[in-house]
Order: structure tokens, then C-alpha cells, then sequence
């Protein structure tokens, strides 16, 4: 992507130049890439060495447990840039993921604690989440209105109508489902441990092992190019905010079953939901989203938050810390990618 | 024939010009229905504190995203700057120092914010939307560590608190001192934007940063100035907030983040390229407040106020690009 952006930014660039350019970008690229992951390995390192406890199979079960709510609405957060390509302001992003989830948790919480079982309740906030996302979809898609905007919008539709069905209370849930996922367990990994596992496993075979998910890159690096080729690029855009909603939804049952209630205040997660889901393309070879740098980042967050837990630093620290992680990488990455890739 | 192709370019020409005003008819549509629905809509009395309440502050944050917006970039750390400036303030004031040490804290604090985004952005090539956001991160936490958790500090007692307070309140000209601050510092950002020099420059990174570069533009400095303002414009707001509200609360600040982009956005919705304009935010700004503000009116409760105000910038947004796709 970026020596095309070159090109067509450029016009006319002397060809010997380029191609040192581009072995130069391909080195620093490795550099940034090893750097990336030096720099995860040394904190781990440093966690492993002092912060007591930090390597109990207990403990670091507890992280990817901690980290499922996260990692699934950054899953959808990814799938939208991947489809709807990385320009922050005119790409694809989904600023009602978080708010999405608040609702879709108040629908399942209030349908519970009504008398409505688990299969009627799940159903419904499962539909909820799909809703939400189609309405995204029909902003961006057929409409044509900016991502960032639409979904902002969104966001406030969302976020409102949570509040007038909880009117800004708890709603304490309990089910038969949520049993299962609070306490139940399978070769020693609780189930919301394995929720992020299986819901990882899925995203990553859908995203990168399938034609499906190939054409899904082809719609946002290159949407002409895409077109030429015959891919109904809205189709593709679409399905990823809707995918993005239900995302959504089960994070929402996640976070019920984590907090045995619906809570306000769900809105919060949306930065750490951006930062994860930008923070994965470090991770992979040509700095695009994927679907396994969007896990690394996402364990690499709950882990960074949970050594800290252990040294006892205070957690006023970790908010900051993590953004001056992103700052370092990220400095890192756009000063081997050359200038011409950062904005 | 030809009459048929006339009413076929009367029709693109009807929406196009639509698509173009629909926020200022929507404007005018929901000021004419909150008039008809609440009886003290449009009293002066409601009016001047839609204005102060509702206005000024977003405002003055809108106009320097609207900077941002304009060079092509975003900043999200708006809210950090007007937190810190907020901060420092009160945090002089409460120690006894005079106001005018502790306007300028204030404005040196949010300076600092917008120093380090400019950092990040032009000397670490860092795209604007990571940089900002890492800066809200390490903002929030300063704000904790300072606090001890987000403790907010009150101005109790101080003779130059009480004086901020007074001047916040009362009238300069016959309008509210804050009314006086932000209708000099909208016409200093649409000069600054739409007829000067740097203004040019701006719109140019905006529109084509590579041609930018190679006109010779001097793109570093041009963007560093583009993001000190922004963050100085916030710090105006975050002291404005402390001498309305005589405190300072932790984490206060980012609340103005999301209207304040869409208040910039729709206000691009003026122009066909979609560029924003001091003009459009100030609409889109407005827009926002009068809704608030008349849903409450007409006696809608505070949660059902979001639902419409998402469900109302939906609509102007649906319409405003839905017609003009359609004009194309």
C-alpha cells in the first residue's frame, strides 16, 4: 500500500531511487516490527521478574478473562477499518461500538430480570446489536454520509436509549447462561476465557483464511480497484458494520455476565476499543488491521493493566502509560515506514 | 424535451440547494417549532442563557477543531487541554496567586498539551489521530496522579476567584463578558482561517498535504501552529468553565470532545467540498444547543434529550448527503 501511495502521491519518482526507497522501508520496517515485539517481550519480562505471581496459570487466566470484553468489540472495531480502509477521518471506524454494547447489555439485563429466559433475551440483544449496526451501515453505505460522523450520531442514539430503558441504573441480572459463564470451566479455562478463545479463533478464519475475508481487504486498501475486480465493495462495508454490532452484542453478554448486571457507563471502553484495534497493525508485516495484532494488543493491554495490579502501582498510572506505549510504537513504526505513509 | 430537462435540472438545482442548506433550514424549522411548543423558547432571558450556558464553551473548543479539521487533522485531546488549563487555574487561584497568574498557568498548561501533539505529530510523524488520542491517555492520567483519583477542587474562598466569578457573570457592552470573549475570538479565527496567509496554508494541508509540500509550503510549522491553537482555543474554554462554575472537577473536559466534532462536521455540510468553515461550526454549535435546550423546554427528560439530539443530527446529516448524492 504505501509504495502505491508513493507512486500516486509522487507522480513520477526516479525508479532506482524507489526501489532503494523500498528495501530501505522493508529493513526498517523488520527493525520496527522486532522492535515492537522487543519492547512487549522486555515489560513482560520486567512483569515476570518482579511483579509476584504474574506467571500463575491462575493469574494469567484471569488477564484473558479480563481482556474478552475488550478483545471482542475490538475484533468489530477492526473489521470496520479493514473494510472501510485505515484514513481516520474519511475510512471506516465505528464510534458507536461501545455505546452499542451499553444498550444491547440494558436490553438483555432488563428482558432477565422481566422473566424472559435466556434464549428470548439473548435473541433480543443479539438484535438489537445487528439493528444498530444495519442503521450504521445504511448511514455509510446508503447514504454516503462519513463513518465518523454517522456513527457518532449513532453513538448518541445508542447511548440515549440505554439510558431511558436503565434510567442511568443497575439492572442486576441472573440466568441460567450467565451461571455458565461466570463459573463454569473446560480443561481448567473459565468460559469467558474461552469466549475470547473461540471468538478469536472464528474472527481470525473468517478475516484471514478465507476468500471472504481477502475480498474484505480488497474493499478497503483499494475500493476501485476492488470494484474492477468485480467485488460489490457496499456489500463488504456493510457487512462489517453490522458484524460490528453484533460484536457489540456479545460483548454485552460478556460484561452482564462479568458484572452479573447492566451498568452505565459503558461509553468509556470506546477509546481503549480505537486504541487496541490501531494499536494491532504494529503487529503485523505491512501495518494493516488484523485480526491476530488486534489480540496481541488487546493481551498486551490486560497485561500491561494486571502488572501493574501486581507491582501495586497505582492505576491512576496505567491509563498513561498505555498512551505513552502507543505513542512509542506507533513513533517507531511511521519513522521506519518513511515520512510519506503518516498521515 | 427541453422542458423535460429543464424540470430535471430545476430538480437537481431544488436539491442540491437543499442538500446545501439543510442545516440552516433544519435550524430554522426547529427554532420555528420550539417557539410554537414552549411559550418561554424565545424570551430573551432563555436565550441569553442558551447562549452562556450552551454556547459559548463548545464553541470556543469547535472553533479549534475547526482548525484542526480544516489542515486535515483532528485532535482529540481537546478535552485534556481544557481540563489542564482548568486545572492550573484553579490550582493558582486556590493558592492565592492573582488571576492574572492564573489565566496565564491556565494557557500555558494547554500551550504544554498542544506543544506535545504538534511534537508527535510533525517532528515523530505521528498521525494525528494516534498522537491526540495517546495524549488524552496520559492526560487522564495526569489528572488522576494529581488529584488523587479525580477529586474535584473548589474555589471556596480568594478574592481573585470571586472577581473571575463576577466577571463571568456580568455584562461588558451590555452582553455577558464570555458572549464579548467568544464573538472576538470567532472573528479572529475567520480571519485567521478564511483570509490570511496561514489560512491558506491551512486549507492547502487539508485539501492536498503532498501538493502542499511540494508548493513549499512549510508544512511542520504550519501544522505545530494549527495545533497550538487548538489546544490554546480549549484552554480559553477550560478557564472560562472554572470562573462559571468556581471548581475545577477532573476529567470534565471531554465531554466537549464528541459535540464538538459534530458540530464541525455538520458544519462542513456548507460548503460542496465539505470543508469546514467558522461559520458552519458556529451552526453546527447552535444547532446542538437549541435542541438541548428546547427539549427540555418542552419538557422531554434529560435521557430522551440524547435519543433526539442522535436522531436530529442523524436526519440533517441523512439529508444533507443523501441529497446531495442524489444531485450527482
Amino acid at each position: 500500500m504505501s509504495a502505491s501511495v508513493l507512486h500516486s502521491e509522487v507522480g513520477v519518482s526516479d525508479e532506482k531511487q524507489a526501489a532503494a526507497k523500498s528495501a530501505g522501508r522493508r529493513f526498517g520496517a523488520l527493525v520496527v516490527r522486532l522492535g515492537a515485539i522487543a519492547a512487549f517481550a522486555a515489560i513482560m519480562a520486567y512483569f515476570v521478574i518482579f511483579a509476584p505471581g504474574f506467571t500463575s496459570t491462575f493469574n494469567l487466566i484471569n488477564v484473558v478473562e479480563q481482556s474478552a470484553i475488550l478483545g471482542v468489540l475490538a475484533y468489530g472495531m477492526t473489521s470496520v477499518i479493514i473494510g472501510g480502509g485505515s484514513d481516520v477521518t474519511e475510512g471506516g471506524i465505528d464510534l458507536s461500538i461501545a455505546a452499542n454494547m451499553g444498550l444491547c447489555a440494558a436490553v438483555y439485563a432488563t428482558l432477565l430480570s422481566m422473566g424472559y429466559g435466556d434464549f428470548l433475551s439473548v435473541l433480543a440483544a443479539i438484535a438489537v446489536g445487528i439493528a444498530v449496526g444495519a442503521l450504521n451501515a445504511l448511514a455509510v453505505v446508503g447514504l454516503g454520509i462519513l463513518p465518523l460522523l454517522a456513527t457518532l450520531a449513532v453513538l448518541n442514539v445508542a447511548a440515549g436509549m440505554e439510558l431511558t430503558l436503565t434510567q442511568n441504573t443497575v439492572v442486576g441480572a441472573s440466568s441460567p447462561l450467565l451461571g455458565v459463564l461466570v463459573s463454569g470451566s473446560f480443561l481448567g479455562i473459565s468460559a469467558l476465557a474461552w469466549a475470547l478463545i473461540v471468538f478469536s479463533a472464528i474472527m481470525i478464519v473468517i478475516v484471514h483464511g478465507t476468500s471472504f475475508g481477502l475480498r474484505l481487504y480488497a474493499a478497503g486498501g483499494h475500493p476501485e480497484a476492488a470494484r474492477a475486480a468485480g467485488i460489490s465493495v457496499p456489500f463488504y462495508v456493510s457487512f462489517t458494520y453490522v458484524l460490528s454490532g453484533f460484536c457489540a452484542a456479545v460483548a454485552s453478554i460478556l460484561t452482564v455476565s462479568r458484572l452479573s448486571a447492566s451498568t452505565p457507563g459503558s461509553g468509556e471502553l470506546l477509546l481503549s476499543v480505537l486504541a487496541a484495534a490501531l494499536l494491532g497493525t504494529v503487529f503485523s508485516r505491512r501495518f494493516v488491521p488484523t485480526m491476530g495484532g488486534t489480540l496481541l494488543s488487546v493481551l498486551f493491554i490486560g497485561l500491561l493493566a494486571n502488572g501493574f495490579q501486581l507491582l501495586n502501582v497505582s492505576s491512576y498510572w496505567v491509563n498513561g502509560v498505555q498512551g505513552a506505549l502507543i505513542l512509542l510504537v506507533v513513533a517507531i513504526t511511521s519513522f521506519a515506514r518513511g515520512s510519506e505513509g503518516s498521515r | 424535451m427541453s422542458v423535460s430537462a429543464n424540470d430535471n435540472a430545476a430538480k437537481v438545482g431544488l436539491r442540491s440547494f437543499l442538500a446545501k442548506y439543510s442545516v440552516v433550514i433544519a435550524f430554522a424549522a426547529i427554532v420555528i417549532f420550539f417557539a410554537i411548543a414552549s411559550p418561554t423558547f424565545l424570551t430573551p432571558a432563555n436565550l441569553f442563557n442558551v447562549l452562556v450556558n450552551n454556547v459559548v464553551m463548545l464553541a470556543i473548543v469547535a472553533l479549534g477543531l475547526t482548525i484542526v479539521i480544516s489542515s486535515g487533522g483532528i485532535d482529540l485531546s481537546v478535552g485534556v487541554s481544557v481540563d489542564m488549563a482548568s486545572m492550573i487555574f484553579v490550582m493558582l487561584l486556590a493558592a492565592g496567586y492573582s488571576g492574572v497568574v492564573g489565566v496565564a498557568g491556565g494557557l500555558g498548561a494547554a500551550l504544554i498539551v498542544g506543544v506535545l501533539n504538534a511534537i508527535l505529530i510533525t517532528r515523530l510523524n505521528i498521525s494525528p489521530f494516534l498522537a491526540t488520542l495517546g495524549v488524552l491517555f496520559i492526560g487522564q492520567s495526569t489528572q488522576q496522579l494529581a488529584t488523587s483519583g479525580g477529586q474535584p477542587i473548589y474555589l471556596t474562598s480568594g478574592y481573585a476567584a470571586d472577581q473571575f466569578n463576577a466577571i463571568a457573570r456580568t455584562a461588558l457592552f451590555g452582553a455577558p463578558t464570555p458572549v464579548i470573549v467568544l464573538i472576538v475570538l470567532v472573528v479572529a479565527v475567520h480571519v485567521l482561517l478564511h483570509r490570511s496567509v496561514f489560512g491558506r496554508y491551512v486549507q492547502a494541508m487539508g485539501a492536498q498535504p503532498g501538493v502542499a509540500w511540494y508548493s513549499g509550503i512549510r508544512v511542520p510549522r504550519e501544522l505545530s501552529m494549527v495545533h497550538v491553537l487548538c489546544a490554546l482555543l480549549a484552554g480559553v474554554t477550560g478557564i472560562l468553565l472554572s470562573a462559571t462554575v468556581k471548581s475545577y472537577v477532573p476529567l470534565s473536559g471531554n465531554a466537549f470532545l464528541l459535540d464538538a466534532i459534530g458540530a464541525t462536521f455538520i458544519g462542513t455540510t456548507l460548503s460542496r467540498e465539505r470543508k469546514p468553515s467558522v461559520i458552519g461550526t458556529l451552526l453546527g454549535v447552535l444547532l446542538l444547543a437549541i435542541v438541548k435546550n428546547g427539549l427540555l423546554l418542552v419538557g422531554w427528560n434529560f435521557y430522551w434529550q440524547q435519543v433526539g439530539i442522535g436522531v436530529l443530527v442523524f436526519l440533517v446529516l441523512a439529508a444533507s448527503f443523501g441529497l446531495r448524492r442524489a444531485a450527482h
